[in-house]
């Protein structure tokens, strides 16, 4: 499918927080009530549209466990947006924002727009951390925020969505250099195509996303 | 000629000529259909979203079988693509569970791995006697790492088909071998009783025994040369590996199989390893701690004899631009007539001869160690495909001086004991040009001795430590791994096979 931009999201965030199963239920529209642990990385893709314009997001889905943190850390490169995730129902995996946050500004592009997520929204009754304390943890560090279940699907789309708005409107201010692929941006084969054909969008995608 | 070849050394990028694609592919160019098309191993199951990802030579991520995935014997497994040397990842891998049928005379069907593999992934329970008695099958575990350069095509296809030309090899001799205490017969169809127990009286002499022989079987004259039945497995994987780059050369015209590729092929037989290797990849055996190389690996250096040989002897496969001579280093005009240090296919020591014109040709083997190439061209001797291999804008073929023949080395698997963390590590260069076999040994060991024993997950995730620690991180200056000192900026692809699986299934 032909795209006009690609951005690169990473996934981050303690582990059993919900990240692998927010990706399932974007990319697949479904729940997966148990699921394997991560212990390295898994890759999802969509396309979405902002603006009338086709973008696709390719999601990196990482490992949470503090014995895979080291090889995480080699997977921010080039990405354009992150998804920090936390469950709302354990405070250790809010208390544990701040090293996460530090991880992905030290080894990440200055403007990778961080969306901060307070997961498993729908267990309201084993809530251990408010809305408010997201919030305000996202307003002290500039990020955005939003309380998602991945179960319900409630506010997944709109998570990963909002944070292609932000990227997009990043691109239209001039702040990403989009011909830079290190910002985890690619342009598309045909930008702003109106006349897709299958078989352009393939083989451009390949020439242009292959060769580094 | 110099002038170009020199250039050609230059452009020398990572283990290959950077310009040789284009003029390795000639006629079997864009314009024919895919044989197989681009894909990582089958058994990563990605899709094509996953396989665009994993394409990243920036973040380089390291792919491992996924949860839901598992490999025969818990084996792990782990890669990551190079640092931009190519567009795509080169190197490929196979893992099955194979079937070898006895052949119907007189048909021809290759044995694919039968549905029993997906009730039985580990081709545990497979009762092997039991199974043997009624249908006279065997069955054989089979590991393979390819090592793609200048396109990927011959990796792909080797990758997809070696292992059925192995099960074709294998099919001939099935009866042989279900009979382990016969040893193979001369000549097939000659009543087994009679080869291990001549019967010839030792007083009958030559001639009486020529003009009437007082037994049925073929008269035996003097001594006869005892083949043990491993000798038959080995030939029958050196004869697959033979009819595999004959595949390559046969379809290279009707299909676009662009390249060559080095092949690294474990298979676990009737008890034991048989680790076939033809290019510079490598297989080490970690038993408590102790590291046993089970391969060795074929570069211009270690071949150089066999192959200033062939130089000396089919000079015409020099085309007048190079020598079959070695000397220490490119010899200069102006010392034609003086002594110099040399070397020929006969030696392994030098000596000193004057210097002809003749001698100010391309050397044959030249650069050292991993830089040292063929033909300035090709950095590794043996493996598959590269038919239309030429030195950069000439018409000389590489192929002639690279040979398909792996050398096997066995492993009696089942006469040892193996612990949880006893292993077979396979790797292709990347992995081995930047950590020796007492760091890898070092890493798994440690790594495996810090997870759950009963993790069916350890093995990989050992595998997918030591590729990290072989790529490094990216720092300012480029992959870095500890000390500092360069990470491997190739394709790296990594199995660690537990051999205790081994034992609870013999």
């Amino acid at each position: 499918m032909a795209y006009a931009y690609l951005f690169k999201y990473i996934i981050i965030g303690d582990t059993g927080v919900g990240k692998s199963c927010l990706l399932l239920q974007f990319t697949d529209k479904r729940f997966q009530p148990v699921h394997d642990l991560t212990i390295g990385v898994e890759f999802g893709a969509r396309m979405i549209t902002i603006d009338g314009k086709q973008i696709k997001l390719q999601i990196w889905d990482t490992a949470g466990q503090e014995s895979f943190r080291s090889i995480t850390r080699s997977y921010y490169r080039g990405a354009a947006g992150a998804l920090l995730v936390y469950d709302i129902t354990r405070r250790d995996t809010f208390n544990h924002l701040t090293t996460w946050l530090e991880d992905a500004r030290q080894h990440s592009n200055s403007n990778m727009v961080i969306m901060l997520i307070g997961n498993k929204s729908d267990l309201e009754s084993r809530r251990e951390v408010k809305k408010e304390e997201g919030e305000a943890f996202a307003r002290e560090h500039g990020l955005i925020f939003m309380e998602t279940s991945a179960k319900t699907a409630s506010n997944v789309e709109e998570a990963f969505i909002n944070t292609a708005k932000e990227i997009y409107e990043k691109i239209q201010e001039g702040v990403f250099d989009i011909n830079n692929e290190a910002n985890g941006i690619k342009i598309g084969p045909q930008h702003a195509a109106t006349n897709s054909t299958l078989a352009g969008g393939q083989g451009g995608q390949q020439a242009g996303g292959g060769c580094c | 000629m110099f002038s170009r070849v020199r250039s050609a050394v230059a452009s020398l990028v990572g283990g290959f000529m950077a310009g040789s694609s284009s003029s390795g592919e000639r006629a079997s160019g864009a314009d024919l259909p895919m044989k197989f098309p681009y894909e990582r191993p089958v058994f990563l199951g990605l899709s094509q979203d996953e396989v665009e990802c994993s394409a990243d030579h920036a973040a380089r991520p390291i792919l491992i079988l996924k949860e839901t995935k598992r490999l025969p014997w818990a084996t792990g497994y782990a890669e990551v693509i190079n640092a931009g040397k190519s567009a795509v990842n080169e190197d490929q891998a196979c893992c099955e569970f194979m079937v070898v049928k006895k052949r119907p005379t007189g048909s021809f069907t290759p044995c694919k791995p039968s549905k029993r593999r997906s009730s039985l992934p580990n081709g545990e329970g497979h009762n092997l006697s039991e199974s043997s008695m009624e249908n006279a099958e065997l069955v054989f575990h089979y590991w393979a790492l390819f090592d793609g350069h200048a396109g990927s095509g011959a990796a792909i296809m080797a990758s997809r088909l070696l292992q059925q030309h192995i099960v074709e090899q294998l099919q001939e001799i099935v009866d042989i071998l279900q009979n382990p205490a016969l040893l193979p017969p001369t000549v097939m169809g000659d009543d087994l009783d009679h080869t291990s127990t001549p019967c010839m009286p030792r007083a009958l002499t030559r001639a009486s025994s020529l003009r009437n022989s007082p037994c049925t079987a073929a008269p035996r004259f003097f001594t006869e040369k005892k083949i043990q039945h491993e000798s038959l497995v080995i030939g029958a994987l050196e004869n697959a590996f033979k009819y595999m780059d004959a595949q390559i050369e046969r379809e290279r015209v009707v299909y676009n199989i662009t390249g060559g590729c080095t092949a690294l092929v474990v298979v676990f037989f009737l008890g034991k390893l048989y680790v076939a290797n033809a290019g510079d990849s490598r297989a080490i055996i970690i038993k408590n701690g102790e590291i046993i190389p089970m391969s060795a690996e074929f570069t211009p250096e270690s071949e150089r004899q066999r192959l200033q040989f062939l130089g000396y002897m089919q000079p015409h496969l020099l085309g007048g631009e190079f020598t079959h001579l070695e000397f220490p280093r490119r010899v200069q005009r102006k010392e034609v007539g003086k002594k110099m240090l040399y070397r020929d296919f006969t030696m392994s020591g030098w000596a000193y001869k004057t210097i002809e014109d003749e001698d100010l040709r391309f050397p044959l083997i030249y650069g050292e160690g991993k830089k040292a190439r063929v033909l300035a061209t090709i950095g590794v001797t043996r493996g598959l495909g590269d038919h239309d291999l030429k030195v950069h804008d000439s018409n000389i073929y590489i192929k002639p001086f690279l040979s398909c023949f792996p050398e096997v080395r066995i492993y009696n698997l089942i006469q040892h004991e193996h612990g949880t963390d006893d292993v077979l590590v396979m790797g292709t260069d990347g992995l081995w040009d930047v950590l020796s076999n007492e760091e890898v040994t070092e890493y798994v060991t440690s790594f495996l001795a810090n997870c759950n024993p009963d993790d069916l997950n350890r093995y990989t995730m050992a595998a997918q430590d030591v590729v990290m620690r072989a790529r490094g991180t990216l720092r300012d200056r480029g992959w870095r791994i500890t000390d500092d000192r360069l990470g491997s900026g190739d394709d790296i692809s990594v199995y660690i096979i537990p051999l205790m699986y081994g034992n609870r299934q013999s």
